[in-house]
């Protein structure tokens, strides 16, 4: 940590203006997707719930398509990257080794997300061969436009790049400093890079080996089991590589805005270690009931995966101490009345904080999503969505925003646009949350089906214990409303915020850990070790039931065709917004 | 924003996370009462397991 | 390296959960004999699915005295045969396999689902009791007609079922 950037009133756009115009972008990226993605979003909720459809039912799939890849792929990643750059150049208080190199590596990663989005797009238009509709999972045999694959494959690339940007500049530090432990920041974020290196090894396969040749016709057929596979193999540890920037916020930022110090840095340590080791080796928890995957891989798929809950439960533990220290430095007692000393009017302190309480229920169902044979009960239902909303929808979404109304005046020097807004919008985003994942768990524990258009069947009906599936479907419907406001409430004051006048003083130094790197084993900054341990886990845990796929249905698969996901003709998507927009503007007339 | 100083400052060895036990113990009891309702009620309550 | 002790008995007690956790999944695996979708059954091309004797005509089949087969097969946008009919008080195993691109075969209300592949078969085993109606829907995106793939399972009273079958 640096003393000339923590003493003095100089804020981080102050000391490193060049990197700070970067990490604007990419954060000004991630906001966009997170706008686009939350329009997309209030769409779905309206229509899958039939509460409001303005779209054809076979158009909801493109909205989700690209509901998903931005939100799961831009918001989060290009955030990840922002933050990052911010956390290595601060912790090492160094710029970066060069911006013309970073700025190339982010520009890679939106004509990437450029190329995606605009495949998923070109959905709603029939004029081109160009559309996506295969959902952020793009299982084959649908099959979609090469220029998806081929973006998405750049976009990844980019990330690639990024991370050897930040290896950089710890290995040109640790010329100069060469006795120190890695600084706890820098130290998370090559941590998170190693873990995504290895779990970008299965999906660079299926994509470059498999799926682009193959929508550019330049082999006949895939393999749909082992694609898949190669997709979860990287599935799993993407929501890790979206879980630890949050958990660098909660661990790094949280317990300052607290008013406290980090309760253990060698714990914190400990933890993304375990991620590294574990985050990979139990992709197959989501192929539970895939045909095809021997049952002993699903045992040892269940064990890794359960084991992998323990680096967030400690978290849970040392966020939770962290911030109670900050409580009773700020003057709180009791057992449960230092809650009240905290700085509840803080958008920036309550919002990680309903982050966190919500990550906790997502625990909840995540644990059973994690057991095995009781995925039988809840697999492909709505209570999927419901879970991963908590998870990566608040804990890293609500962090996301969160940070950002404390990190944002430290890149512009300019003051948040209202804070009392900023506080309005975490818990509009908390109870909008709460309301639509309630209802998607219970929904999903009667059989309503995830990724559908219109869940309502002509041959039976569910069948709920207490109260009926409209109520359900109110709740879903004003849940997701509720988070549209709340999505456009943050994204206009930060907008707003470019309005207010430059001033200074308004930086935010973060205290040192009260149990210190010094304390943690020099071992744990082995990251050499590590990576070697856990790729040694990946090959335990994927190589048998790869090699098992390809022998006993071939390389590229025992037969079958590709489906295209052509778009639907145009004019079935226009004409029912035509027809309401007319109906509309006849009534202005009359 | 300004930034507001502690009223104290409480170091390491003077810091035991009482509140913190007693929530986590609070949140070890829900994980621990859930489970087992979602085990043995939701899921085996349930009609068509896959007993082959 | 210095963890302080409420943190160490945090990190016992949810160690002991986990292994709970693993705990409770395995006596259900092993004492209550609910087993996973494997890969028992050999790979199959979907693309020529009628030279397969299950598959070239979906349907349920007596196998035993209590014991019944269903070949199943879903495609674009439906589920053969529709409706599926066993009788009660037997056991039933599933053989399902998909025509054209992953499925998902799920009994409304119930623990039996699973994901159908191209090229792979997937086998699941259940004992239906009572007679009724469950429906059945495809919960895996497989194109722009998903939201209207639905089948029926009837489980008839035995009586009824063994006079449809003396009928065929």
């Amino acid at each position: 940590m640096s003393d000339a950037l923590e003493a003095g009133a100089s804020t981080f756009v102050d000391q490193f203006p060049a990197e700070s115009k970067v990490v604007r972008a990419a954060l000004w990226s991630s906001f966009l997707s997170l706008a686009l993605g939350a329009v997309f979003g209030i769409i779905q909720s309206l229509h899958r719930t039939d509460v409001l459809r303005v779209f054809e039912s076979a158009d909801y799939y493109t909205i989700l398509t690209a509901h998903g890849v931005l939100m799961v792929v831009s918001f989060t990643i290009f955030f990840l990257v922002g933050l990052f750059t911010w956390a290595v150049v601060r912790s090492l208080d160094r710029p970066v080794e060069n911006i013309r190199y970073t700025w190339t590596w982010y520009g890679l990663m939106v004509t990437g997300s450029l190329m995606a989005v605009i495949a998923i797009l070109g959905g709603f238009v029939d004029s081109t061969s160009l559309s996506a509709d295969v959902l952020f999972t793009f299982y084959a045999p649908l099959q979609a436009h090469p220029l998806f694959y081929g973006g998405l494959a750049i976009f990844l690339i980019g990330t690639w790049l990024a991370g050897a940007d930040w290896f950089r500049s710890w290995w040109a530090w640790k010329q100069d400093n060469p006795d120190e432990r890695i600084p706890l920041q820098t130290f998370m974020v090559l941590v998170t890079m190693l873990m995504w290196y290895i779990a970008s090894i299965g999906i660079t396969i299926a994509v470059v080996g498999f799926l682009l040749p193959w929508s550019l016709g330049l082999i006949d057929q895939v393999n749909p089991l082992l694609t898949r596979t190669l997709f979860w193999f990287w599935g799993h540890p993407v929501v890790y590589f979206w879980l630890m920037p949050a958990y660098l916020l909660w661990y790094t930022v949280l317990p300052k805005i607290a008013g406290g110090r980090l309760f253990s840095d060698p714990l914190a340590r400990v933890v993304f270690v375990l991620f590294l080791l574990l985050s990979t080796p139990v992709g197959i928890h989501h192929q539970y009931l895939d045909p095809g995957i021997a049952d002993g891989f699903k045992f040892i798929a269940m064990t890794n995966t359960m084991f992998l809950l323990l680096p967030s439960l400690l978290t849970a533990f040392t966020v939770v101490a962290s911030v109670e220290h900050g409580a009773r430095q700020r003057g709180g007692t009791g057992l449960f009345g230092w809650l009240r000393a905290l700085p509840w009017r803080d958008p920036a302190f309550t919002g990680m904080m309903l982050a966190g309480l919500m990550f906790a229920a997502g625990g909840f169902s995540g644990m059973i999503n994690a057991g095995l044979n009781i995925n039988y009960l809840v697999h492909n239902t709505l209570w999927v969505p419901g879970h991963f909303h908590l998870t990566v929808g608040t804990a890293v979404a609500l962090t996301f925003m969160a940070a950002t109304y404390w990190l944002w005046p430290q890149l512009t020097n300019r003051r948040l646009y209202s804070r009392p807004i900023g506080l309005a919008q975490v818990v509009l985003w908390f109870v909008g949350m709460a309301l639509m994942s309630n209802a998607m768990h219970v929904a999903g524990l009667l059989g309503v089906p995830r990724r559908t258009a219109e869940p309502q069947y002509e041959g039976f009906a569910f069948e709920p214990m207490f109260g009926s599936i409209a109520e359900l479907d109110i709740q879903l419907a004003v849940g997701g409303t509720i988070l549209f406001v709340s999505t456009l409430l943050f994204v206009v004051n930060i907008a707003l915020s470019s309005g207010t006048p430059r001033v200074s003083g308004l930086s935010s130094s973060l205290p040192p850990a009260l149990s210190g790197p010094n304390d943690a084993p020099q071992v744990l900054d082995n990251i050499k070790l590590w990576f070697g341990i856990a790729f040694v886990l990946v090959i335990l845990a994927y190589t048998l039931p790869l090699a098992s796929i390809v022998s006993r249905g071939g390389l590229l698969g025992p037969g079958g065709d590709a489906f295209p996901m052509i778009a639907a003709p145009i004019k079935s998507t226009l004409t029912p917004i035509l027809s309401v927009s007319v109906e509309w503007l006849g009534g202005l007339v009359a | 924003m300004a930034e507001e100083q502690p009223i104290r400052e409480i170091g390491h060895d003077e810091f035991d996370p009482n509140g913190t036990l007693a929530l986590i113990l609070v949140y070890f009891a829900i994980l621990t009462v859930m489970w087992i309702f979602m085990y043995f009620v939701e899921f085996l309550g349930n009609d068509l397991t896959v007993i082959g | 390296m210095d963890i302080h002790n409420y943190e160490k008995l945090w990190l016992v007690l949810a160690m002991v959960m986990i292994v709970g956790f693993i705990s409770t999944t395995t006596y259900g695996a092993t004492a209550l004999g609910i087993e996973m979708i494997s890969d028992d059954e050999e790979t199959i091309d979907p693309n020529a699915l009628d030279e397969d004797p299950r598959f070239s005509e979906p349907r349920v089949e007596q196998v035993g005295e209590n014991e019944y087969e269903a070949y199943v097969v879903a495609r674009q946008f439906v589920f053969e045969p529709d409706p599926i009919t066993v009788p009660a008080n037997s056991t039933v195993t599933f053989y399902i396999t998909s025509a054209d691109v992953i499925h998902g075969f799920e009994v409304v209300g119930t623990n039996a689902n699973t994901m159908v592949i191209p090229g792979e078969v997937a086998t699941l085993t259940v004992e239906p009791n009572e007679p009724g109606e469950y429906g059945i829907l495809c919960n895996e995106y497989c194109g722009g007609g998903h939201h209207v793939m639905e089948g029926k399972l009837v489980v008839e009273p035995e009586a009824e079922f063994d006079r449809g079958e003396a009928d065929e």
